[in-house]
């Protein structure tokens, strides 16, 4: 064993050390699998029960059905109406942070000095760190009624009639989920301008371009696949969100606007009708699954199984959205060095 | 036209990059703004300052923000200063948490007897072996030793807890902390002195043995209140006083950070003497929502008595679960998919599509993972042959912080792959050069490089659990409890839980006042997490190289 000390074990105990080396690299394998059987358990678990649901409800019914009433009687499993709901937050939460967040990332990269930035960063991050029950709460307390007491202000002073929002509306919605998804988009855009090599920037200047020419002319088309990238991946946060929404929006999905047709043959729905869904309870998907859990868990019910069906419809929306990013951040990235 | 006015060759418009500078800044702040105003809303809700006279408000501005505001004046311009300052602050907060954690999980949730068991079983062996390995560094089955503790601990543990329960009843509550907190604190604050501090082995002795005879020594003191039990005191000997004191031993022996003790000399005078010149003025005080009754009170439907007290309780018991959960998988995936993982052939192809695979499970909206909760922890019902697993029960506290642990997996997972990754490669050849294994490799090199970039992505994302509802409610987690839960098959409540319940309640009392200090607290909370995890990044930035 120790050789009474003349020559040192240069050897070690090799059958003990393969032992022991296996014995961690197996139980390290084994926690990454754990990453493959959650997404395993999620497809199984979401296949399995809506396929039930499938069988009581056809696709085509679920897809295209115009009524979503999961409790009361007649039943209907129309998810349209909870798909308008989810693109009216989802629309109204972009028109405010794709803008806010692509101007952030270009002041962020192009004009902020370095303190400036090391303090404006981390404060973005804090939008996003928000719990989202709080930013619910924010809105139905706090942005309804302020909101509610300028639209009669603009009403009074322009003799305008645009209706007071109700307890539960899109309109609050929407601001609160923009907020949160602002440091999305700012962050990953950033991210993308400040790799635009600084050559680029020095041959727009040379060339006797102003600062602003050389930001939006040269650093943003040059970052477009980041920045596009991170609008998908902000757009699929808002799709998912979900208890902001329930608090804010409310539990009732919009009422689909009738259809017109101009011309007599392209179908269209009047811009107002549409406008007018935000002063309303918007539920959206994830609303629908919260009330569904909400009242009955039991099991067995169609209304439990139909959870599963907007679960996989959600799931499928996301990941092919994050995918897509993913792709569009990968292949149309421009290569510099 | 209009080429005539616009800005044609060799002109250029100053006004057109103002403005939009000016207008790109303030996209930059209206979302910090806006959230500004909603956080000064719910606080100044929370604490019911419409109340405050006007000469509360002047009081406190000349004891206690006037001496603040100086103070970050003078330590703005020097970084060492504003450095210690900064320390005493985050320790403080950490042993704070720590003792409200450790005071929670080992007095309300598990109880002396279940934590002596589990401490004798598991976690001495553990030390013990630990302890062991620092003497013998040539005994090279410690390791493992370790890891069999943690896997033959628990069941051991488990079949003992009649025996080592009923001997935990004969000592007592305070027995039992005394021998199991107090004296390895003891342990641990000789050996800080000695390691940290330089001090010779009998001073580094007596520094340790301070905290039994305080500890010892305080408990006639203790027994004069009622409200605060013997156990209760020690674990704030231990878990409070070491952390404080490190701090307060490291500013002191730094003779450029000694101004910034004036921090806690302002901030406990100040709010000493404010209180001094509020009740002699006799002036007109806030009435807060937020007070001890409201942490302590169980929920009511009356509002001047509501509570979050089970509800933090349940939070603290989840982010406890989910912590440990998510550290060992998260780190050892991360350690897996870094150091082990075949890069090239067609394992490599599979070590790139679970790397896909944990980016895009972090894109998965969270609603989706009660479900998943739903399905495998709750309504499941599988027989394979006599055993029968029929789930964790719905709503308890296990299947939560089993739900909530897979959801913030990939984010955990994530960031300590990034701090892996950021350890250079010649110190892993170093390590191989002097015939290291690849895991002897990993422990000593790798490890100790990335845990301060691990522990604050953890950290962070613990955050993240503690604010989430939506797999909760999907698990059918108790929308208000009126006591804490007790154990892990209990049923579960959690802070954001509450507040939800308490949002849609149509009174003002509640909408502006109760629900209002139930967001404070948890923003409360989540911003001591943040400023830990900040403290972690910084104290370790500057100690490497």
């Amino acid at each position: 064993m120790s050789n009474e000390g003349q020559t040192p074990d240069l050897t070690g105990d090799r059958g003990f050390r393969s032992v022991r080396e296996s014995t961690y690299k197996y139980a390290l394998a084994g926690c990454a699998l754990l990453s493959v059987l959650t997404t395993v358990g999620i497809i199984g678990v979401l296949l399995l029960d809506a396929a039930e649901f499938f069988t009581i409800v056809p696709v085509g019914e679920f897809l295209t059905g115009t009524e979503f009433s999961p409790n009361l009687e007649p039943v209907a499993f129309g998810v349209l109406p909870l798909v308008l709901g989810t693109l009216l937050i989802t629309i109204g939460a972009a028109l405010i942070a794709l803008p806010v967040g692509l101007l952030t990332a270009i002041y962020l990269s192009e004009y902020a000095s370095a303190r400036t930035r090391s303090i404006l960063k981390p404060m973005l991050e804090v939008l996003a760190g928000v719990p989202t029950v709080v930013y619910g709460y924010f809105a139905l307390v706090y942005i309804t009624p302020a909101l509610n007491v300028v639209i009669d202000g603009v009403n009074g002073a322009l003799g305008t009639q645009f209706p007071t929002l109700g307890l539960f509306n899109g309109l609050s919605a929407s601001i609160v989920v923009g907020i949160m998804i602002i440091p999305m988009v700012s962050s990953i855009s950033e991210d993308a301008m400040s790799s635009v090599p600084d050559s680029l920037r020095q041959a727009g200047y040379g060339l006797g371009a102003t600062k602003f020419n050389v930001s939006v002319r040269v650093v943003v088309p040059a970052a477009v696949s980041g920045i596009a990238s991170s609008f998908i991946l902000a757009v699929s946060r808002a799709i998912g969100e979900t208890m902001a929404v329930v608090l804010a929006a409310g539990p009732q999905p919009p009422d689909i606007p009738p259809v017109q047709t101009a011309f007599g043959v392209i179908p269209y729905m009047a811009p107002g009708d549409l406008l007018a869904l935000y002063s309303d309870s918007a539920a959206t998907m994830t609303v629908a699954m919260i009330n569904i859990a909400g009242s009955d868990l039991s099991g067995g019910s169609t209304a439990y199984k139909a959870l599963f069906a907007i679960g996989l419809t959600l799931f499928a929306i996301t990941l092919a959205m994050n995918v897509v990013s993913d792709v569009v951040a990968n292949r149309y990235r421009e290569e510099y060095e | 036209m209009a080429t005539e006015t616009d800005t044609g060759f060799g002109q250029v418009s100053r006004v057109r990059g103002i403005a939009f500078k000016g207008i790109s800044f303030a996209a930059s702040v209206v979302g910090i703004l806006a959230l500004a105003v909603l956080l000064a809303y719910v606080f100044w809700d929370a604490f019911g300052l419409a109340e405050a006279g006007t000469t509360w408000y002047l009081a406190y501005t000349a004891t206690l923000l006037v001496p603040l505001l100086g103070f970050v004046a003078y330590a703005r311009t020097r970084p060492t200063v504003a450095a210690g300052a900064f320390e005493l602050f985050g320790f403080t907060l950490a042993g704070g948490m720590l003792t409200f954690a450790t005071i929670i999980v080992f007095l309300v949730i598990a109880g002396p007897q279940v934590w002596f068991t589990y401490f004798l079983t598991v976690l001495a062996p553990f030390l013990g072996l630990y302890l062991y390995g620092q003497y013998d560094r040539e005994a090279t089955w410690v390791g493992l030793g370790m890891l069999g503790a943690l896997v033959v601990g628990p069941i051991v543990g488990t079949l003992a807890l009649g025996i080592l329960g009923t001997a935990a009843a004969l000592l007592g509550a305070p027995g039992v902390y005394f021998l199991t907190l107090v004296l390895p604190g003891a342990g641990l604050a000789a050996f800080l002195a000695a390691d940290q501090f330089g001090l010779s082995r009998r001073r580094a002795a007596a520094v340790g043995a301070v905290i039994p005879v305080v500890a010892i020594a305080g408990v006639p003191v203790v027994d004069q209140y009622p409200a605060v039990a013997r156990s209760v005191w020690f674990v704030i000997v231990v878990m409070f006083a070491i952390p404080v004191g490190y701090a307060l031993g490291n500013t002191a022996s730094q003779r450029e950070r000694w101004p910034a003790f004036a921090l806690p000399v302002i901030v406990i005078g100040g709010f000493l003497l404010g209180e001094f010149v509020v009740g002699a003025l006799g002036a007109s005080q806030p009435e807060p929502w937020l007070d001890w009754q409201f942490l302590t009170a169980a929920p009511s439907r009356i509002a001047a008595q509501a509570g979050l007290y089970p509800a933090i309780i349940g939070s603290v018991f989840l982010i406890v679960l989910v912590a440990l959960f998510t550290f060992v998988f998260g780190v050892g995936t991360a350690l897996y998919l870094e150091e082990y993982a075949p890069s090239s052939g067609p394992l490599g192809t599979a070590t790139r599509l679970i790397n896909v695979n944990i980016s895009n499970l972090a894109g998965v909206p969270s609603v989706v993972y009660g479900l998943l909760g739903l399905g495998i922890f709750v309504n499941i019902r599988v027989d394979v042959g006599p055993v029968v697993y029929a789930g964790l029960g719905a709503g308890t506290v296990l299947a939560g912080a089993l739900t909530l642990s897979l959801l913030i997996l990939p984010i955990v997972v994530i960031s300590a792959q990034e701090a892996i990754r950021s350890v250079p490669d010649s110190l892993r050849q170093a390590a191989y050069g002097m015939g290291a294994t690849r895991w002897q490799t990993i422990r000593s090199v790798v490890i100790p490089r990335s845990l301060p970039g691990i522990l604050t992505g953890t950290i962070l994302a613990l955050g993240r659990a503690i604010g989430e509802t939506a797999p909760l409610i999907m698990i059918a987690a108790a929308d208000t409890r009126y006591s804490p839960p007790g154990g892990l098959f209990e049923r579960l409540t959690a802070m954001p839980m509450q507040i939800y319940t308490w949002a849609f309640l149509p009174q003002d009392a509640f909408r502006y006042g109760v629900v209002a200090a139930g967001v404070v607290t948890l923003l409360i909370v989540l911003l001591s997490m943040n400023s830990v995890a900040i403290l972690v990044r910084n104290k370790y930035q500057q100690e490497a190289y």
